[in-house]
């Protein structure tokens, strides 16, 4: 079953969070007016991406000058040799024709730096996912692919506005901490120099607003990068609780005798 | 008569009345009208003030399901509506992904001060393009430990396993007795 809605209600990041953390497959369809974009995922992580539908990785390496018109012809005829069911791209590997480092340097900057960061300055577009929906051979598939964290802190780099921010870190009154398994996730994740200052200094107590006086950063570029952490699952973000709030709480909270409540399953059961 | 209280809350839309109507014992003393501000031009009728529904447990005791009203200008009931409650359920249309945000919104304001036993219901996924209770875990950011239940409203067994699940969450935290 597809999965479908608008990126301007239920996030891109928000999108590559569920795709990324759900393994899925398959592939996310995005259009709005005269523009279109394909994003293919294999287990969570992104194997393509483009523009447009057929996009040929022997046309783009041409283009790119990484290959001769003759290499790509030879290129061709071993994909045909080969029976058509291997990805192009490994056969490209197979064949040698361009060490893998180079291959996945070109096809990896061009997915990032044309397409999925392009994505994320879009305001809206109708998504829909596509469970199992896996790239044409002959598109140009990363040999590497790419995890999904590092795109949302760059897609999130990119953010200059307040407007998506304020949805998950509505005041800088509000405070980060780590989730309590971020797991295997926290490794991967490059983060650039400002974004280490805050990431050190996420300690459940802290507000936005007191990290940046103390990193002088602007609250903006805080919360920006709180965002980005929140998104790629890193940190919670909550309200700091104040001691009498928390002293409240404990005593609204009724405690039931346990007897109390099996009547009530024993009830239900029953209906 | 001792009464216990549970909360039924959502986004606009997202099956509260439906499921109260469904388990309720009495007709269920909602208040239907013709919707007036932002929720217009999604439905035509929704709950007014708050939903209401009963069942009894036995002569001594009985549980009141409370639904809490869709649209924004009566939020100040919520705050009365989740004082005492013993559990909350929180109701998705597991169809509509532009109303995630606002679950969430919802499901921070009753457990941000209070450690509040809930369940979230995925209703609705007798419709063909529901996303399913793990990606709706996965869209609403819950914790493995939070039950992301599958449900459809108008279904009574649905319900039943619904509350149920909920106050097994509530038996493990009850204390002995
Ligand atoms: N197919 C299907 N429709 C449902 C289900 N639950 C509710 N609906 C329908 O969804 C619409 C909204 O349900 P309501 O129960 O009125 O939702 P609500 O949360 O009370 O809405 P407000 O009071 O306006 O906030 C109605 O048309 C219901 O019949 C379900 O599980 N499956
Ligand atoms: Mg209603």
């Amino acid at each position: 079953m597809a999965l479908v809605g608008n990126i301007q209600d239920f996030g891109l990041s928000d999108f590559l969070y569920l795709v990324d953390r759900g393994y899925k497959t398959g592939c996310l369809h995005l259009n709005r007016e005269n523009e279109m974009a394909i994003l293919f995922f294999e287990k969570g992580k992104l194997t393509y991406a483009a523009l447009c539908h057929d996009e040929k990785l022997t046309d783009f390496l041409v283009q790119a000058e990484k290959l001769t018109p003759e290499q790509a012809g030879a290129l061709t005829q071993a994909y045909e040799r080969s029976g058509r069911n291997l990805p192009m791209t490994q056969v490209l590997l197979k064949e040698d024709l361009l060490p893998q480092e180079e291959l996945q340097r070109t096809l990896q900057t061009h997915v990032e730096e044309e397409v999925v960061y392009s994505l994320f300055g879009w305001p809206e577009g109708a998504f829909r996912f596509e469970h199992g929906q896996k790239p044409e051979f002959e598109s140009p598939i990363l040999p590497t692919p790419l995890s999904i964290e590092n795109l949302i802190m760059e897609g999130v780099r990119r953010i200059d506005e307040w407007g998506r921010i304020r949805d998950r870190i509505p005041s800088t009154d509000l405070v980060a901490r780590f989730v309590d398994q971020p797991g295997e996730k926290a490794k991967g994740v490059k983060l650039a120099p400002e974004e280490w200052r805050v990431f050190a200094r996420i300690n459940g107590k802290d507000t936005m607003a007191s990290i940046a006086k103390n990193t002088n950063l602007s609250e903006f570029d805080v919360c920006r990068i709180m965002y980005g952490f929140a998104t790629a699952g890193l940190v919670d973000i909550i309200k700091k609780p104040t001691a009498a709030q928390l002293a409240q709480g404990a005593q609204d909270q009724p405690k039931l005798r346990r007897s109390l409540v099996s009547r009530i399953i024993n009830r239900i059961q029953t209906m | 008569m001792q009464t216990v209280k549970m909360v039924i809350s959502g986004a606009v839309n997202s099956g509260k009345t439906e499921f109260i109507k469904t388990i309720s014992e009495i007709e269920v003393v909602s208040t239907e009208r013709r919707a007036t501000d932002d929720t217009k031009a999604i439905k035509k009728e929704t709950t007014v003030a708050m939903d209401f529904g009963r069942i009894a447990i036995g002569n001594d005791l009985v549980l009141h399901l409370f639904g809490t009203p869709g649209q924004k200008r009566f939020d100040f009931m919520w705050e009365i509506l989740s004082e005492g409650m013993l559990g909350l359920v929180i109701l998705v249309d597991s169809t509509r992904p532009e109303t995630f945000r606002e679950t969430n919104r919802i499901i921070d304001f009753f457990i941000s001060y209070r450690d509040t036993p809930y369940v979230v219901a995925a209703n609705k996924q007798d419709r063909p393009n529901a996303w399913s209770p793990d990606e709706l875990r996965l869209a609403l950011r819950q914790p493995p430990r939070i039950k992301v239940i599958p449900c459809v409203a108008t279904d009574r067994e649905s319900v039943k396993s619904v509350l149920l699940e909920l106050l097994y969450v509530i038996l493990d935290r009850s204390s002995e007795g």
